[in-house]
């Protein structure tokens, strides 16, 4: 009696499709609908033209405010009436801010969901936005984002996001802002963006079985009352790299790991780079075993874990490292880290490495995409980044068909080691020195 | 618009189910669902935290980390390549009671999926090196660091362990462990308790999705039918405790945190009886949501805490009875002592106000959606039937969990916050800034 001692073979793999989508224009909205048979839950979300791109400057987090402010009761209820009334439906709402939209999502049983998108569309477009509740959320949230700001990361990406964006306006910002530009945001800065933003129609995306949902209402529901035409889009930021490399230390005193971001711009969403792009940084650093993951945690056992990325939205995209390591390693981690990104970008990847990228990429668009909430989320990238319907299908193909000259290429093009800001979060009196190493050493005043 | 009563429900698990035992033990339970073209294999291995002996915490979370390392005819990082490099996503998770392990493949790769977790089954210690323990040792001490020394409050849940449970009960000590015991135990140590507990008679073997139960028990036995059973494996300590703690205690953390925070802590009942139905019931009324006692009346009404950071929720421990743990985090320029007042009062509230027809409402509403999202993939599913064949003997009993949380009764409520958050069985837990002492 023994294993099998043979890896068996691969079974008929049945055909891929993305769920049959359908489309519904009516009071002046557009809904996109994705059919899953048989699911009992079902999820909506509102996507409107307000992302955080368009805030004021100085006053980062005005949209976020907004987002914590609409239950804070509606013209119809007080906020314990909204409450109460949405979560007997056994739906939450989940206000969202990104740099290109606005989102509020709402999923329940299927057919319940018409109701939640009726109170969902309640407080995104009739929120009662009374002066005395706003102040107070905008208080709540400083209090929140020094909370968050305590725990190791959102400094160092602030440190980051600042180098990379410098020239570029809100860019150069936290996507949420900071403890300084959300105190400074008024109750007229939120009234005024909802009355610019909030009110026009949008688009719905809807997943779930749309045999047991009333399309025509839920457009009703989302759109009843809306005005404004669509918006116009400003086209992609050009991607700049600077001649040559820094290191930004933040002192975060006695911290027992040191956190990593590294970074340099890179092309937006929609660039026809996309998929070699991302099957690069998936042999660098996105699969678990990943060039960087394996290195620098298998071998070395320098870090829980840590990833390489792009990261992109509709105007701009970045190359990112993240990872936390022990504070005693700190230096070598970055040292092989660097010869890593750099391997990749002068001798691209090989046949062995790309075959798992691309069929873990492929794999995850059935693997990752079981929920109405997932089909949802897929939804809204077509529509933010303007992508056909069959585009799921598509992309499918393409990583299955991506060459490893294609890939090397995109990461020659695409990876630029001697561009790349390094922002070191950690204890500044036992790793400061050792940084001097990597290149000019600057230190945040984040 | 009326708000309408929770939606009934006979049954939480509207999919087939289909179980065998192998001749060595090994229970196999399988879930047809042909909607997409995934499947997920799912193992539970009925070893946690709570059967490490002294001198051995740590173990079982170890060997998580282990089997992702090679077994016999899998090589080191090739467990990790194969999986993902045939698009599927894993994972595995320890915890007090269990350690599970889990793949969602497409479903051509479901043999691939068994060979493997077959393998490390009954083919990790021929495999495992000093090389490969001394760095995973590394990389477990940096999850430490990740997950509990360096974020502010990391380490709530590793005071609280000890203060809930007393010295010598299996849940005392955290599922992390001790890094003297990690670093303390010999190669031949680690081998040996895998040798014990990773026994085809102490596991169950889940497979849901695009697939059939015939097909599934044949290569069940084909792959793992040659693994040997393992006799007398050792039962863990036994969790049973005379009933809620009889005194309340106190402990108070001074730390670089960036506002004062409570963590008011009490033992309920197992996961699995009809106490613990209450307690989740109650949960959701006291701390789920915007529409809780606890955000109406300490996030929205008196406003002394912060509407992020506010919660209450039981942890699902089957083995003894289970904590529930409710939190809040001072709002600016308000006390600790205000706070745990007003937290104090509002646990008091659940003894001495009945919960209203729309509070339990609310609250059974949002624990539909939550257990249908829980069940709407294959590996949410996998692990749901995998629990309840393990503890409870039948994973078919899954079914019964929705229905038995809608048929809670405020009486329920009452009477389940009577016997369980009395002040006198509390165990506090409070962090406020300043230098470490």
């Amino acid at each position: 009696m023994s294993l099998v001692t043979t890896r068996p073979g691969t079974g008929a793999a049945r055909p891929y499709a993305f769920p049959v989508i359908r489309r519904v224009t009516a009071h002046g909205g557009t809904i996109i609908a994705a059919h899953l048979p048989g699911q009992i839950l079902a999820s909506a979300l509102l996507l409107l033209d307000a992302g955080a791109a368009r805030e004021s400057d100085g006053r980062e987090g005005t949209a976020t405010v907004l987002a914590k402010s609409l239950e804070e009761g509606t013209r119809k209820r007080d906020s314990a009436a909204y409450a109460l009334a949405l979560e007997s439906l056994g739906a939450e709402l989940s206000p969202a801010v990104d740099w290109d939209t606005f989102r509020v999502g709402v999923s329940a049983p299927g057919p319940l969901l018409a109701d939640a998108v009726r109170l969902a569309a309640e407080a995104a477009r009739t929120p009662k936005l009374d002066p005395a509740d706003v102040a107070r959320v905008r208080d709540d949230e400083v209090t929140a984002l020094r909370m968050d700001w305590a725990q190791p990361g959102p400094r160092a990406d602030a440190a980051l996001r600042a180098d990379l964006f410098g020239a570029e306006g809100r860019y150069s910002r936290p996507l949420h802002g900071d403890p300084t530009s959300v105190a400074a945001v008024t109750v007229d800065d939120v009234l005024a963006f909802h009355e610019a933003w909030l009110r026009r129609p949008g688009v719905l995306v809807v997943a779930g079985d749309l045999d047991a949902l009333d399309l025509a209402a839920l457009a009703e529901a989302a759109f009843e009352g809306t005005s404004g035409e669509l918006l116009e889009q400003s086209g992609p930021l050009p991607v700049l790299l600077p001649p040559r490399r820094r290191t930004i230390l933040v002192d975060r005193p006695d911290s027992v790991q040191s956190t990593l971001r590294f970074g340099h711009r890179a092309p937006e969403r929609a660039t026809p780079d996309y998929v070699p792009m991302t099957l690069a940084a998936t042999v660098l650093g996105g699969a678990f075993t990943s060039r960087l993951n394996h290195l620098i945690r298998e071998v070395k056992g320098y870090t829980y874990g840590i990833r390489g990325s792009y990261a992109m939205s509709r105007r701009w995209g970045r190359f990112e490292v993240a990872a936390g390591v022990q504070t005693a390693v700190t230096a070598p981690a970055i040292r092989d880290t660097l010869g890593e990104i750099a391997r990749t970008q002068a001798e691209g990847v090989t046949e062995a490495e790309l075959e798992v990228a691309r069929s873990w990429r492929a794999g995850q668009l059935s693997v990752e995409m079981q929920t109405p909430g997932a089909i949802a989320g897929a939804l809204s990238t077509l529509v933010v980044h303007g992508l056909p319907d069959d585009y799921y299908e598509t992309l499918r193909t393409e990583y299955l068909e991506a060459s490893v000259e294609q890939v090397s290429k995109a990461a020659a093009e695409h990876l630029a080691v001697d561009s790349l800001t390094l922002v070191v979060e950690g204890d500044g009196a036992v790793i400061r020195d050792e940084l001097g190493e990597f290149g000019e050493l600057v230190d945040s005043d984040i | 618009m009326t708000s309408p009563s929770a939606p009934v429900a006979t049954t939480g698990y509207p999919w087939p189910i289909e179980t065998t035992r192998l001749a060595n033990g090994l229970r196999v339970v399988v879930s047809e669902d042909r909607t997409a073209p995934v499947v997920c294999v799912n193992l539970w291995y009925d070893v946690g935290s709570r059967h490490e002996p002294p001198g051995q915490t740590g173990f079982a979370h170890l060997f998580e980390h282990l089997m992702f390392e090679g077994s016999q005819h899998v090589k080191k990082t090739e467990h990790m390549k194969l999986v993902q490099g045939n698009g599927g996503s894993l994972n595995a998770t320890t915890n007090p009671d269990r350690t599970n392990y889990f793949e969602t493949m497409p479903s051509e790769h479901l043999e691939l999926a068994l060979w493997l977790e077959a393998d490390r089954m009954g083919g990790l210690v021929p495999a495992l090196t000093q090389e490969t323990l001394d760095n995973q040792r590394e990389v477990v001490k940096n999850e430490r660091r990740q997950r509990y020394e360096n974020v502010p409050y990391g380490d709530a849940w590793l005071r609280l362990l000890p203060l809930l449970y007393p010295e010598g009960h299996p849940y005392h000590h955290s599922t992390i462990g001790s890094m003297e015991d990690l670093n303390g135990a010999a190669l031949d140590t680690f081998k040996a308790f895998h040798q014990q507990y990773y026994a085809p008679n102490n596991a169950v073997l889940t497979v849901v999705g695009d697939t059939s139960a015939a097909e599934v028990f044949a290569l069940a036995e084909k792959y793992f039918g040659a693994i040997a059973t393992v006799p007398d494996i050792p039962a863990a300590p036994d969790g049973s405790l005379p009933g809620p703690a009889t005194e309340a205690v106190r402990e108070s953390v001074t730390a670089k945190v960036p506002a004062a925070r409570i963590y008011l802590s009490h033992r309920t009942f197992p996961f699995g009886t009809a106490g613990y139905d209450a307690v989740t019931v109650l949960s959701m009324v006291l701390g789920s949501g915007r529409g809780s006692r606890l955000y109406q009346r300490l996030a929205d009404g008196a406003r002394i805490a912060q509407p992020d950071y506010i919660g209450a929720y039981g942890v699902d421990l089957a083995h003894a009875p289970a904590p529930l743990i409710i939190t809040a985090t001072a709002k600016d320029g308000v006390s600790l002592e205000t706070l745990e007042a007003g937290l104090a009062e509002v646990v008091q509230s659940l003894i001495d106000e009945p919960v209203t027809d729309d509070e339990l409402n609310r609250a059974k509403a949002l624990l539909t959606t939550a257990w249908w999202r829980g069940v709407s993939t294959v590996g949410g599913r996998a692990d749901l039937l995998g629990r309840y064949a393990t503890q409870f003997g039948d994973p078919a009993t899954a079914a019964d969990r929705l229905p038995k949380w809608l048929a809670v009764t405020s009486d329920d409520v009452t009477e389940a916050a009577r016997q369980v958050l009395r002040p006198e069985s509390r165990v506090t837990l409070t962090y406020v800034p300043g230098e470490p002492s």
